[in-house]
């Protein structure tokens, strides 16, 4: 019998207002570009502007069977609290994205990987603080391998329709964070 | 010689099986021949509520269907918003008695009045619930006995009745309200009148139009019905005003 | 590249029945179904639909059955504490015979309780919770797809029948996303010509009610919905299977829990453990013929819940061998993990004990 892999499991988080619901739907848009199987669930209460928010992204082949998930392989935490409380989620191997520009670089786990990116600064060095996310996508990206730029261009052109100003934007974004590499890495 | 025809919107053969003195065969009287003289028979729902003008459906010859108790502006709002999307102009009336309309619904009611749904709303008021057997109801006046206020209603101790027609009247939707009576021929043809308006407010889509008619319950009121007509004409007309209260 | 869109369970729902040719929506915000009424509080009137935000769940459901009388297709959603405000005119519609199509997405309770997910209102919708001897046709979706393509059933299925539909939702699923189809409605359009109320032109008057003074005509009454409800029973049961060819444990799971039972079974599979997943998706008739057969083989089941054990009656009530019923349940809030009713699992098999909850 052909048993299905796991799954893969990704959360976004940080504070209301900093787009953490738009980037998850989005890379659950983009997996699904691509023919997979997703799911996407927000952290599911009254949340108000400023509150921690988070989601989770699930990405498999097959139909996924885990909605809700304890622990993901990727993270991506865009304020302090969000990574003080999510950091103990990540598997084992597996890898947290931090937006440096507001977390203090603390690598507590032994057994993970760690990318701190200042997003905040990346973004408003392209003229825009909104595209931090993007920038995150596109250094997950990179690192997953599991999603071309060719695929979040598109989904960037779904998603913005006639905004072209908006879409060149994130596109750069994407570009910057794929392109980016971390102090200390080769 | 005939002198005296029966509406062609009252079934034929039916038995009306209200009790002696009622004031309900001549209010659906009357809307039945509304409905005739404004040829909507073939286009109208009537909604009927829960209590004694639910047998409103075993007379009226039209499409008709019973409401739960103080839903009947909810299920016509329904009805009428269902014909609408369709693109039909049937008339849609609710036939209601005061405890169905001003009490248990009176939050369907008001808000159907508030939406200015074009629909129209009968209610009538025999300040008691008749069907279960006299009780006090929102419109029971003060010092009115029944069977739960058997010293009379106090206003220290039950409150005040609502004034039904004046209340709908203030809400912003509401195109036509008006309070007749049937205690003689002219108000008889009054209240006439005031259906027909009623009606006629729907037709031409102008809002919520609402007639509330005082009427007898001998029976619970342990009066004759000459007694009790006069009780209306003395008494309940004082507080409850026969007037439009409002016509846009 | 594909042709899916990534929606959310509530809308794929209002979606879905806009596709079904529904013409009026009814509502009251509560959450975790608000989105099915904001969704449709922009696309109906741009359709000349009817569209009203009620002043309460009690007068929506009542502005469903007018609306439903007319001969035109009505959706109402709401969730768990509020849906129990409903159902009085459930009772009605299921007497008058209107078919109203109900979305509940669930939420925890009892009474307020709070927007947690959770699947308590299996007996509200299945054993009905307004008076009267009735039945509502229960779906229960398992996925957003399922969502969109079950609302759709449920429009059918009521005009079918005549009877209310309710669509029993998980709170998680409204509010997850996934890839999904919106089909172009797929069934036959029933034709309502002889029972709808839209004015007497060219026949009789005809009237729709539940109160029937008389004792014969109410007995009658009853026990020809009851030869609906066995004419149900025997032609639209539907459920899912999954590696019960050869299973000797079988879970039962309804909903999207289901999901998760089937991520316990693959686990148990890679162990060796014969183990299969059984998931009734018509809640009410409830597939208890196929439960019957199944279990003839089993020597084990194991039901799956997010609640204390509401369905478990009727797999009790279904299994007629001698094999032995465990439960594994929580109230509400987040889904039971694979690894959790695995635990669980564990100690069920080796101590054949009910070790659930």
């Amino acid at each position: 019998m052909n048993f299905k892999k796991e799954d893969e499991n990704y959360i976004v988080c940080g504070a209301g207002g900093q787009g953490v619901l738009s980037s998850g739907s989005f890379l659950a848009y983009i997996f699904m570009l691509d023919g997979k199987h997703v799911t996407f669930c927000s952290s599911y209460g009254a949340e108000m502007r400023g509150g921690a928010v988070n989601c989770e992204v699930n990405c498999s082949d097959d139909e996924i069977l885990n909605l809700q998930n304890d622990k993901a392989d990727y993270i991506i935490a865009l304020n302090q609290t969000s990574f003080d409380k999510f950091i103990s989620k990540v598997k084992p191997n597996g890898t947290i994205i931090v937006n440096s520009s507001m977390v203090q670089e603390n690598r507590v786990r032994q057994d993970i990987n760690y990318i701190f990116a200042p997003l905040s600064e990346l973004a408003m060095n392209l003229g825009n603080i909104k595209v931090a996310n993007s920038i995150a996508l596109g250094i997950l990206s990179k690192i997953t391998g599991n999603f071309s730029i060719e695929t979040v261009k598109q989904a960037t052109q779904n998603v913005l329709k006639n905004k072209q100003e908006l879409i060149q934007k994130n596109i750069e974004a994407y570009q910057t964070g794929f392109n980016y590499t971390q102090k200390g890495d080769n | 010689m005939q002198v005296f025809n029966v509406p062609k919107s009252i079934k034929k053969d039916c038995t009306f099986t209200f009790c002696a003195g009622c004031d309900h065969g001549v209010a659906i009287k009357l809307v039945a021949q509304v409905i005739d003289e404004l040829n909507i028979q073939d286009r109208t729902l009537a909604i009927a509520s829960s209590g004694c003008s639910v047998l409103l459906y075993n007379v009226l010859d039209v499409d008709c269907i019973e409401s739960p108790h103080g839903r009947g502006c909810a299920v016509a709002t329904g009805a009428k918003r269902a014909f609408s999307a369709n693109g039909k102009d049937n008339i849609v009336f609710t036939y209601q008695g005061d405890g169905d309309f001003a009490s248990i619904g009176l939050a369907e009611s008001m808000h159907s009045a508030l939406r200015g749904e074009k629909i129209t709303a009968i209610c009538i008021n025999n300040t008691n619930y008749g069907m279960t057997g006299g009780q006090m109801g929102p419109t029971s006046v003060l010092n009115q006995v029944t069977t739960t206020s058997p010293m009379g209603r106090n206003e220290q101790y039950h409150g005040f009745p609502i004034k039904t027609a004046e209340q709908i009247a203030l809400c912003d939707g509401t195109c036509f309200s008006a309070r007749v009576a049937l205690y003689d021929y002219k108000n008889i043809i009054n209240a006439k009148s005031a259906i027909k308006k009623a009606f006629e407010y729907q037709i031409k889509g102008l809002g919520f139009s609402f007639v509330e008619i005082l009427s007898s319950c001998p029976t619970n009121w342990k009066l004759s019905p000459q007694d009790s007509h006069t009780r209306i004409k003395e008494e309940l007309s004082k507080i409850y005003p026969v007037k439009v209260f409002k016509e846009k | 590249m594909t042709n899916k869109v990534l929606l959310k369970g509530n809308i794929a729902i209002a979606k879905a029945a806009l596709e079904s040719g529904c013409s009026c929506y009814f509502g009251y915000p509560i959450t975790p179904q608000s989105e099915i009424g904001e969704f449709l509080s922009s696309e109906m009137p741009k359709r000349g639909l009817g569209y009203v935000c009620a002043e309460s769940e009690i007068a929506a459901i009542n502005m469903a059955l007018g609306g439903t009388a007319t001969g035109t297709k009505v959706l109402v959603s709401s969730s768990s504490c509020a849906v129990a405000l409903m159902q009085e005119a459930l009772s009605y519609a299921a007497s008058d015979e209107l078919p109203i199509v109900l979305v509940n997405v669930m939420r925890a309770g009892p009474g307020q309780g709070y927007i947690y997910p959770s699947q308590g209102d299996y007996n509200q919708a299945v054993t009905g919770g307004g008076n009267g001897d009735y039945h509502t046709i229960v779906l229960s979706p398992a996925s957003v797809q399922e969502c969109a393509d079950f609302t759709q059933k449920a429009f059918y299925l009521a005009q079918k029948y005549r009877n209310p539909v309710i669509l029993l939702v998980d709170g998680l699923l409204g509010q997850m996303a996934e890839g999904v189809e919106i089909n172009t409605n797929p069934y036959q359009e029933i034709d309502n010509s002889s029972w709808r109320l839209d004015g007497n032109k060219d026949r009789t008057s005809r009237k729709i009610h539940s109160l029937e003074p008389n004792e014969t005509a109410l007995n009658k009454h009853i026990v020809e919905m009851h030869k609906k409800y066995r004419y149900i029973e025997e032609n639209e049961v539907q459920c899912e299977e999954y590696m019960l060819d050869d299973a000797d444990i079988i879970l039962t799971a309804f909903g999207s829990l289901s999901r998760h039972a089937k991520a316990v079974c693959n686990y148990y599979r890679e162990q060796g453990v014969k183990m299969g997943v059984f998931r009734p998706i018509t809640l009410y008739p409830f597939p208890k013929k196929r439960l019957s057969e199944l279990s003839l083989q089993a020597k084990q089941i194991i039901d799956i819940e997010m609640n204390m054990g509401q369905m478990l009656k009727d797999v009790q009530l279904s299994v007629l061998s001698n094999a032995q019923i465990s439960f594994v349940g929580k109230p509400v809030g987040s889904w039971l993990k694979k690894e959790e009713i695995i635990n669980i699992i564990d100690n069920i098999i080796k101590g054949g004990v009910n070790a659930g909850i």
